[in-house]
């Protein structure tokens, strides 16, 4: 466990020296940018601002987290951030109810739009033994232009000049009390259920085994395309939760690029945390404090905001391969040490 | 004889901690073929692979003809005049028996252009040397598996290798074969080849070798000729204590038909008959062993037992239900099953020790789960786990701790203990002790007795005569997917169960 955090912290620590390198022969002052980045997402007026950032990227980070895990390849999560945005969106048009029902109402619809969307995928392999790995990173690409050409034909709002909806209802807006957005609340729960049924549910565990060793879990008694079912839909639902959410929180309605690159990032810090779901959390959390961070940063010290694109990658690719490289460096270590004592 | 090789203070420690050999010293002799035998884990593949320059030693020096060496791959070994032959076979099967001998070393002609005729030759001129039994344009696709190992022999003399290494050579041959192995090797011994053999197998140690080193734990017991030696001294060398090698069954009558197979074809994805009309009956307090030689129907019968592919015609029939065709969860309420494969599908390596254990269990056993079954109760998982522990005498520091830092014995033990623990009637036994050391090997016996005396019916697939003969009460004979003989245990021997392995016929003298 120290070992884990170990790992962790010294590649987060390299990435940064190695971002404060790029910046040096650029001619800027390292130290500077770094701390006008923590300073703008870490100041007290600031910091729910912050986190109410990071709850796409989270959501979106246990939606890939549990389905690699699992050994579902949902690359999908793109495309299910869109249907869930969508159907959110759609909901909050056509429904009015009270803000206690109407914003429950929403969540669930996001989630079954990206539940929806997943749920192709699941079928396709289930009927024709399509890999997911294929098929949900072209139904990306139909969620991309089908939501698309929903804003700009059928919920087009009148008179915008580029392609958005109308406003939703109000009472289907995320309340915010002062500065602290109400998303975080929604983050932290998803968190805690997705934990939970991730490590200790029986079906968590069956997902994890199966993930790790498909075989012995069938030979087990495991129903393998039921958890695989189970494990598409719930990332699916996931991802459409945290497109949900951001338009729910965000502008309050559809508008063109709502996506962002949050799912892309989701798929990224999956990665980098290793499939865990708390530190899923962790790195969601910080990468939402880098990109919050790198608006300020660009705004005082004149660094282009893309660097931190750039600095995130190199955190993913260093703590990755950080992983094995530090695994061996221990183990080295401590063969040493046995050798000593032999000796000795 | 002189003294060809000397192996001075070897210690290799694996990170973090394993101590796989701690201080050995050995010296081998111009002439002579030397047996390194010792359990699974004691160090004798470490220590030819760090001989043969794959592994480096963290200590120690190996003196070569006088001359302290020191080989960083087995590039320079070879060159030095030492190879080693793997268990595993790596020849390209496309190619022909000439054109794998000369793959690294080829002769060629002008504008680097492979010489086919000579190296053709050459090839055929070492084959009559050593008067191997060996067509040089055999591709290597089409020649048996001792043939490929013989190929892998004439590779190393044809790279005037002298000093040769044989890692368990014997465990990919039928019984029928090694014979003429050990000819082959005698033969290279008397030209003044020198022969180091690792193997576990006592009496092809004791029929061969010149001289035997016995190792255990990573610790060197004591090198000894092989005329003063006899099987049960070097098995307790080995083992640290006296091992008993005779039938271990007492008699015990027969209950009920427990499992069933009748009339079972299966053909396969590539129209491939894999087994025909396979008849079986298990009863109760019974242990029915399936000998063949490997890729004979064994492993499409475990799979249709399983539930993993489905019998294209026939059923299997579990205390009197049709199970054919059942979810592998229903078949498992009556099957425990006890892979060889531990990695693939008895174990999920990587994954903690308790989570293996609990392995269907969780889904059979009320007491596992929380909630309707829907919440794990991993208070009884850790307290299931100790049980496991304690009854089958594993050796680890926790049930939190990854299953692959066990030793192979200890994964074993652990799967049985989860697999035996299910109290299924029936309980199928696929190479219960594939790669297991003596030790470990006589305790699964035992345990799998135990069982035979709580009246569960038992399938053996085995590979092994002895352990067959050692268990079962009934013996059945499968040849290309075909049963060929129905035998008591006690009305036939190993030699013609043996024949009936190679030739699928019952053997006319």
């Amino acid at each position: 466990m120290r070992r884990k955090i170990l790992v962790n912290v010294i590649g987060v620590l390299l990435a940064f020296l190695l971002g404060a390198l790029v910046m040096l022969f650029q001619g800027y002052n390292p130290l500077e940018t770094y701390f006008r980045l923590f300073q703008y997402s870490l100041s007290p007026g600031k910091i729910t601002y912050t986190l109410s950032n990071s709850v796409p990227l989270v959501l979106t980070g246990l939606s890939a987290s549990v389905a690699f895990a699992s050994g579902a390849i949902n690359l999908g999560q793109p495309g299910q951030l869109l249907i869930g945005a969508l159907f959110a969106t759609v909901g909050g048009l056509y429904l009015n109810l009270p803000q206690v029902l109407m914003i429950p109402t929403l969540l669930i619809l996001a989630m079954v739009g990206g539940a929806l969307w997943s749920g192709i995928a699941a079928v396709l392999k289930y009927w024709f033994n399509m890999s997911e790995f294929i098929t949900t990173l072209m139904l990306n690409m139909i969620a991309d232009y089908f939501t698309y050409w929903a804003i700009t034909y059928p919920f087009f709002e009148k008179n915008a000049n580029h392609p958005q909806t109308p406003l939703i209802n109000q009472s289907g807006w995320i309340p915010e009390w002062g500065n602290f957005n109400t998303n975080i609340l929604v983050m932290i729960l998803a968190f805690v259920v997705i934990w939970f049924i991730v490590n200790r549910a029986t079906a968590g565990y069956e997902w994890r085994i199966s993930g790790q060793n498909s075989l012995f879990s069938r030979l087990g008694g495991v129903n393998i395309s039921k958890n695989y079912l189970a494990v598409m839909l719930l990332t699916g639902a996931l991802a459409g939760l945290a497109g949900g959410m951001v338009v729910m929180a965000g502008p309050h309605r559809f508008i063109k690029d709502i996506g962002a690159n949050y799912a892309w990032d989701g798929v990224m810090i999956a990665m980098v945390a290793n499939t865990d779901i708390v530190l899923t959390l962790v790195y969601g959390i910080f990468f939402g404090i880098l990109q919050t961070g790198a608006v300020g940063m660009e705004l005082i010290t004149a660094v282009p905001k893309e660097l931190i694109q750039v600095l995130q990658a190199v955190i993913v690719l260093i703590v990755v391969s950080g992983r094995v490289y530090f695994e061996s460096l221990f183990a080295s270590f401590e063969a040493r040490r046995r050798m000593r004592e032999r000796v000795a | 004889m002189d003294d060809i090789i000397e192996m001075n203070r070897i210690v290799k420690i694996f990170p973090p901690a394993l101590i796989a050999l701690d201080d050995v010293s050995v010296t081998f002799r111009r002439g002579e073929i030397h047996a390194i035998v010792g359990e699974n884990g004691a160090g004798k593949s470490t220590l030819m692979k760090i001989l043969y320059g794959m592994h480096p030693a963290d200590s120690g020096e190996i003196i070569h003809n006088g001359k302290k060496v020191k080989f960083l791959d087995p590039g320079e070994s070879i060159l030095a005049g030492i190879g080693m032959v793997h268990q595993e076979i790596l020849l390209v099967s496309q190619y022909t028996v000439w054109e794998n001998v000369i793959l690294g070393i080829e002769p060629v002609k002008f504008f680097d252009r492979l010489d086919e005729k000579k190296a053709r030759r050459q090839v055929k001129a070492k084959i009559d040397e050593f008067n191997f039994n060996l067509d040089p344009d055999a591709r290597v696709e089409d020649i048996s598996i001792a043939a490929r190992q013989k190929v892998e022999i004439l590779k190393l003399l044809f790279r005037n290798v002298s000093i040769l290494i044989m890692d368990e050579p014997t465990s990919v041959l039928t019984p029928q074969e090694i014979p003429e192995l050990f000819d082959e090797l005698k033969r290279l011994r008397d030209n003044g080849d020198t022969i180091l053999f690792i193997s576990h197998h006592l009496e092809e140690v004791l029929e061969l070798s010149d001289r035997i080193t016995v190792l255990r734990k990573g610790k060197k017991v004591g090198t000894i000729e092989a005329g003063e030696a006899n099987k049960t001294m070097l098995a307790q060398m080995m083992v640290g204590r006296e091992v008993i090698f005779e039938s271990i069954r007492k008699f015990q009558p027969a209950g009920d038909v427990v499992f069933e197979i009748n009339g079972v074809n299966y053909t396969d994805p590539d129209k491939k008959q894999r087994l025909t009309d396979i008849n079986l009956q298990v009863r109760a307090g019974e242990i029915v062993g399936i000998a063949g030689v490997e890729g004979n129907g064994q492993l499409e019968l475990v799979q249709v037992i399983m539930g993993l592919v489905e019998p294209t015609s026939g059923s299997v029939r579990a205390l009197g239900e049709d199970i054919t065709r059942a979810p592998i969860l229903e078949k498992r309420k009556k099957i425990a099953f006890v892979s060889q494969d531990r990695a693939n599908m008895g174990a999920c390596i990587p994954a903690r020790i308790t989570e293996n254990v609990i392995m269907t269990h969780h889904r059979l056993n009320k007491r596992f789960t929380k909630w309707g079954g829907r919440v794990l109760d991993s208070r009884q998982a850790g307290l299931f786990t100790n049980e496991v522990r304690d009854k089958f005498d594993v050796q680890m520091s926790s049930g939190e701790a990854v299953f692959k830092s066990l030793s192979g014995g200890n994964q074993q033990k652990v799967i049985l203990g989860r697999e035996l623990l299910l109290e299924a009637p029936f309980i199928l036994l696929d190479q219960p002790t594939r790669g297991l050391d003596v030790g470990s090997i006589e305790y699964v016996h035992q345990q799998i007795m135990d069982m035979r005396t709580q009246q569960r019916g038992m399938l053996l697939i085995s590979a092994d005569l002895e352990e067959l003969f050692r268990l079962c009460d009934r013996l059945v004979v499968m040849h290309r997917g075909k049963i060929v003989a129905e035998l008591i245990t006690e009305q036939t021997n190993v030699t013609e169960v043996g024949y009936l392995m190679l030739e699928g016929a019952a053997y006319e003298a």
